[in-house]
């Protein structure tokens, strides 16, 4: 079964270029948010299987919209992204509720397939 | 002025002419009772009226006090026709004889300025001047008695219209009684004049305010004595001490205008020693406070740099406005401005004194000035180094968040595309594999763009390799809007004011593209003086306030790092210049 993905982040490029490269490798992006309300609510609305959420974001962070989103029974799994290191954050991560962490340079579909 | 000496010595002449018919009158009479005493003191009281009053006059032509205290004299004189044997004269003389008494008081309770300030004094003096002309009248016309109690044969009252003489003394009666009023108010009113009189005023105001209390106090005495109808030994000798008082008054004002000068003198002598003496008190306000008699005494000092004044801790202050009942007085130092005194406007009558206090206090203002300026300048150190913090705290957290959103982002986006573009050539899709390499190539170019901006708004290389002219034409071809360059210094200045002037500019033009809605803008930099001085003036909307901005705010601070200082002037529809003054060392 092809896994669906939701992918939040506010640089469109990052979008753009994490689209082609999941597609590339047999995800199914339904849908892009470029904050965390709007990431929420897609969330609610797609039912995706996956979201690959960015910590910085305009409104909201990373930690938070992944608290609100894994807080119900049947929930999304949701793995975060950062440019930053995930040393950065340190037991951040671990205590939001997410899958795990995936730093932006080392995105590709095996990364995420291992979190899964 | 000569014209007013010479009049006020005529009206003195014109005083002498009067004292001369009133001893003629007195010593002709037949029925004045005490006529050596009176030919002597009469004229003596009644000149030394007109004497001290036409003196005042002369000293102050613009208050009016002179004038009522030469008019006690000539009222006094005209009083003295009542001892004529002429029934004409001696009636008039009578009927005006209480007059000198109303305009003494008008003059005790006016005292210094000469005007009746308060509604209460008005209305007592109105009452006063009814009560001596009007309430009066009636007792003559029905032919009341006006012989006062003269031995001697006195003429006949020729204001009688009928004989009335019960109905006349009912009218003599109230006027004594109008008149007991009339002086408890001033009583009253002499009592509120000292008490809302400041320290200095008190001092100038004693001798007169108690002589003049003392001859309303007695006077009043002397005409309720009459109208309980009391012995009438008790009238007289109240009469005789208010008489004393009365005579007394133009000397209590001489000895007030003495006792002034003299503790003038004094103030000064002490201050001196007080300043000179190494174990006195060190607080210079309080010194001059006692010198000048008055407590509310403030001290400021001038800070030339800042073009305003300081209290002693430092604090920029404003001088107090005309009419607000504080007056000022600079204190100069050898043609320069030291400091101000504010002090009581009552002081400002006495502005010889406070100018020989300030002189003699410069030495020592100068040398508090010094401190209040050290004091100032130690403040806005202290305020501009922390903001300098702030700022580069800011600035610090501005590059982090440029970094990540642009540079950085770039380069994660192109090693996504390059990750791709490799997946695409393993799977042979060199085609897409090429597109894929040119989207990473566009991405590289504009992240190297990116950081090149960054790193020239932390220091731009151009600056020090080329100069200021070169960077700022570099500044200049970047900008948004046509910028024309004006005069540029023509050798290198000092690093530090090099990169002042760069970002002054460089803030400005960003400023001008952000929020002017300018057509051009123009750049000048010159050298004056010691100074560099920067402007760059746009032809835009105007009405920048720098207080908002952090941008102008940051530079500020950075030129008064350097002791320079950032003007903006910017009137709404009239464009922005932005104009900084940078020390070149």
């Amino acid at each position: 079964m092809v896994t669906t993905v939701l992918i939040v982040d506010d640089h469109p490029t990052f979008r753009a270029t994490a689209r082609m490269l999941l597609e590339a490798e047999g995800y199914d992006v339904i849908g892009e948010a470029p904050d965390g309300t709007t990431a929420i609510t897609e969330t609610h609305r797609l039912h995706p299987d996956l979201v690959l959420l960015d910590i910085n974001l305009p409104d909201l962070n990373g930690f938070q919209v992944a608290e609100q989103i894994t807080a119900n029974d049947g929930a999304p799994a949701v793995v975060l992204t950062s440019s930053r290191d995930s040393s950065d954050f340190g037991p951040l991560v671990s205590g939001s509720g997410a899958r795990g962490f995936i730093s932006k340079g080392d995105l590709s579909g095996a990364a995420i397939a291992k979190l899964l | 002025m000569l014209g007013l000496r010479r009049a006020l010595l005529v009206l003195f002449a014109l005083g002498i002419l009067f004292a001369g018919l009133d001893v003629a009158l007195v010593l002709s009479s037949n029925h004045e009772d005490q006529k050596v005493a009176t030919a002597i003191l009469g004229p003596l009281i009644g000149l030394s009226f007109i004497g001290t009053g036409v003196f005042a006059w002369w000293r102050r032509p613009l208050n009016r006090f002179g004038l009522l205290m030469t008019g006690v004299g000539f009222a006094w004189f005209l009083a003295g026709l009542a001892d004529s044997n002429n029934a004409t004269v001696y009636t008039l003389g009578s009927y005006v004889a209480p007059l000198y008494l109303v305009i003494v008081i008008q003059m005790v309770l006016a005292f210094p300025t000469g005007r009746l300030e308060t509604l209460g004094q008005r209305v007592t003096i109105a009452a006063a001047y009814l009560d001596a002309l009007l309430v009066r009248l009636p007792f003559f016309l029905l032919g009341g008695d006006i012989s006062n109690g003269a031995s001697g044969r006195t003429p006949e009252n020729v204001f009688a219209i009928t004989d009335a003489p019960d109905l006349a003394e009912v009218f003599d009666y109230t006027s004594m009684f109008v008149a007991v009023v009339v002086l408890i108010a001033s009583l009253v009113l002499l009592v509120r004049k000292r008490n809302a009189a400041t320290l200095p005023q008190r001092r100038a105001l004693a001798p007169m305010l108690w002589t003049g209390f003392a001859l309303v106090a007695f006077l009043g005495l002397a005409f309720l004595f009459d109208v309980l109808g009391l012995p009438n030994e008790m009238a007289d000798v109240a009469s005789l001490l208010a008489l004393v008082a009365f005579a007394v008054l133009p000397f209590a004002f001489l000895a007030g205008l003495v006792r002034s000068r003299y503790s003038r003198a004094g103030a000064v002598g002490e201050l001196i020693e007080r300043l000179n003496n190494p174990e006195a008190d060190r607080s210079l306000g309080l010194a001059l406070a006692d010198a000048l008699g008055d407590r509310s005494l403030k001290l400021v000092y001038w800070r030339p740099s800042a073009g305003h004044y300081v209290t002693y801790d430092g604090r920029a202050v404003e001088l107090p406005a005309p009419g607000s009942g504080r007056a000022v007085t600079e204190v100069e130092r050898e043609g320069i401005r030291v400091g101000a005194i504010i002090h009581d406007a009552s002081l400002a009558d006495e502005p010889d004194l406070v100018r020989a206090v300030a002189a003699s206090a410069a030495l020592a203002l100068e040398n508090e000035r010094l401190e209040a300026e050290l004091r100032a300048r130690l403040d806005e150190l202290q305020t501009s180094r922390s903001r300098l913090v702030e700022v580069s705290m800011f600035e610090r957290r501005r590059l982090e968040r440029d970094l990540h959103d642009g540079a950085q982002q770039r380069l994660v986006a192109l090693s996504l595309q390059l990750g791709l573009a490799q997946r695409r050539l393993q799977d042979g899709d060199d085609r897409s594999a090429g597109a894929l390499l040119d989207a990473a190539r566009d991405e590289l170019g504009r992240a190297l763009e990116e950081l090149r901006e960054l790193a020239r708004g932390i220091h731009p290389a151009v600056l020090t390799d080329r100069g200021l002219e070169a960077a700022i034409e570099a500044l200049a071809e970047r900008a948004a809007l046509p910028v024309s360059l004006g005069e540029m210094p023509a050798e290198r200045l000092p690093p530090p004011v090099e990169a002042a002037a760069y970002f002054v500019v460089a803030e400005a033009l960003t400023n001008v593209t952000k929020y002017a809605k300018a057509s051009q803008a123009e750049v000048r930099i010159a050298r004056n003086g010691g100074y560099a001085v920067v402007e760059v003036h746009d032809d835009g909307v105007g009405g920048a306030d720098p207080a908002t901005g952090t941008g102008l705010r940051g530079l500020a601070d950075r030129l008064a790092a350097l002791d320079g200082r950032l003007e903006v002037h910017s009137p709404p529809g009239e464009g922005t210049t932005v104009r900084a003054e940078v020390p070149c060392g």
